[in-house]
């Protein structure tokens, strides 16, 4: 009997105002995130042309990451061991071509040197199409000089291997140096200009995403004008009145987000015969890969909290004017 | 309760729409205030709500000096206000239920309260029935009858009305006016803004009477005719 009269006491009144507070803020959010989603149900043309819109707008720096992190890949799985070839002079025989290379092996910036006799290199020739006939043509003469292949310790930076290019290019029984880590760097420096332009671009579609959000949001809280003035004359905070409109924000984006990862699949999806045929002819070595799943699942959380940001910018505004 | 203490303030083109208006409405009372189209009877309605600020002078309502209520502490005078308008103001998308529900809602009371209360308000005004009906569908009196659950539903201390039966015919009227009386009877402070003469008259209850802003009599219960 008394058990209900005992609980009622042990929790001080303030207490129970306090949870009852809390309790009707999660109702009202709950309210607010089911009415906003309802809204938008309510008026499937401009729900779906706004998604739309946000999803292409998000799913333009998805393609491009996609692009840029396999052009990567390729460049990693191609120039993972960057080499330095070196082309002795004619005059240059197999001994002074071993002694060369046995001096070489002994510098610190140097991993490995392998000694490459003109015979391999004519065999590596004719293996190229196309190569066959002219080495055919050449009978017996062999007109390729010695060659050593230089590797650079692992770690060196491309000013040091630039370095010791250059004083392989001093050396007196060198005719020629190549240096196959060249490509490599300006493929990593134009990688570094598509990754900023992805970064400029993402920036700006968020932008976009963050102004097409807002606008819409802008068009709801004038078309609930009437609504919301009434809320705020029997007593609803800002916050309050400004609650469906922030879910409304968030659903946009979240949509959107969803949308713009799924066209980015679909472009993988497109791209993926090509690609694996192109993984093919260098033999599996490319390692071309697919979006990140963080990728794929932080895309529409991300455009969420851009859809929320531009709900709340817009209907801070319109609710100060309003009020 | 409710306390006027010469109060002045400008209307947005600069004339004076109240000026150096003192009067006090007692806690549980219930008066009328009257004037011809100008008079300031809305803007005095605006004051309380904090719809508007004075220009000069203080308002107290129910304790609380408006003067000191900023920007943030608007929504929760006007929880403690039941405001009712002559276009009665309902959301005419939600049911009679929403619409009586929202100051429940806004004030965080728990469900099964509130829907209690809202069923309290709804058979007060006669309109139980009519619930899970959108506004549309209702008559002006009893949308006005809605209009005035919602004020009720939150247990105002005051209430206020912004020309409550200015859309009624004359039988209608007498039975809005009537409800605001019970309402007084049950110990709630009622300021109505009225120009229907008869009608004011058949109440009998206090009169304040408004001419280009400035009160020009203040005639109490008994001694109207």
């Amino acid at each position: 009997m008394s058990a209900p009269a005992v609980t009622e006491k042990a929790v001080p009144r303030s207490e129970r105002s306090q949870a009852r507070r809390f309790a009707g803020w999660r109702e009202h959010h709950g309210w607010s995130a089911a009415a906003s989603l309802r809204r938008l149900g309510a008026r499937p043309l401009g729900t779906l042309m706004t998604v739309a819109v946000l999803g292409l707008a998000l799913a333009l720096p998805l393609a491009f990451y996609l692009l840029l992190a396999n052009v990567q890949s390729m460049g990693n799985a191609l120039g993972r061991n960057p080499a330095i070839s070196v082309f002795l002079k004619a005059d240059q025989a197999g001994a002074q071509a071993r002694l060369l290379a046995g001096e070489l092996g002994q510098r610190a910036e140097v991993a490995a040197v392998t000694v490459k006799t003109p015979q391999q290199g004519l065999d590596e020739l004719a293996a190229l199409q196309g190569f066959s006939g002219a080495v055919h043509a050449l009978d017996d003469a062999n007109p390729l000089p010695w060659v050593l292949v230089v590797q650079p310790r692992a770690g060196l930076d491309a000013a040091a291997v630039d370095a010791l290019a250059a004083s392989l290019r001093g050396e007196q029984a060198v005719d020629l140096v190549q240096d196959s880590s060249q490509w490599r760097q300006r493929l990593d420096a134009l990688l570094g200009v598509g990754h900023r332009v992805v970064l400029v671009l993402a920036g700006l579609l968020a932008l976009a995403a963050l102004l097409v959000v807002g606008n819409t949001i802008r068009t709801d809280i004038a078309s609930r004008s009437e609504e919301i003035g009434v809320l705020l004359l029997v007593g609803a905070s800002r916050a309050f009145v400004r609650r469906p409109y922030l879910y409304a924000g968030v659903w946009y984006g979240l949509f959107g987000g969803a949308l713009a990862s799924l066209l980015a699949l679909a472009i993988e999806l497109a791209l993926a015969g090509p690609a694996a045929e192109l993984d093919r002819a260098y033999g599996g070595s490319l390692m071309l890969g697919a979006l990140p799943w963080w990728l794929l699942l932080g895309a529409p959380l991300a455009a969420a909290a851009l859809g929320w940001i531009g709900a709340r910018l817009v209907s801070a505004w319109q609710l100060y004017q309003a009020d | 309760m409710l306390r006027f203490d010469p109060v002045s303030t400008r209307d947005e083109g600069g004339h004076e729409a109240l000026s150096q208006l003192s009067f006090e409405v007692a806690a549980g009372e219930m008066a009328f205030v009257t004037g011809h189209s100008g008079a300031g009877k809305s803007t005095l309605l605006k004051l309380i709500a904090l719809i508007e600020r004075p220009s000069h002078g203080q308002i107290v309502v129910d304790g609380q000096a408006l003067a000191k209520v900023g920007r943030g502490g608007i929504p929760k005078l006007r929880r403690r206000l039941g405001m009712v308008f002559q276009d009665h103001r309902l959301l005419m998308d939600r049911t009679v239920f929403a619409n009586v529900e929202l100051p429940l809602l806004i004030g965080g009371v728990a469900p099964a309260e509130r829907g209690r209360r809202v069923r309290a308000a709804l058979e007060k005004v006669g309109l139980l029935s009519y619930e899970r009906q959108l506004p549309d569908s209702l008559s002006t009196g009893e949308q006005q009858r809605v209009g005035i659950a919602r004020a009720i539903v939150a247990r105002p201390a005051v209430l206020i009305a912004d020309e409550p039966t200015g859309n009624l015919d004359p039988q209608l009227a007498v039975e809005i006016m009537g409800l605001f009386a019970e309402f007084q009877e049950l110990g709630t402070t009622v300021l109505v803004a009225s120009h229907d003469l008869p009608l004011i008259k058949r109440m009998h209850k206090r009169v304040v009477v408004l001419d280009h802003g400035r009160l020009v009599a203040d005639i109490a219960a008994e001694e109207v005719l």
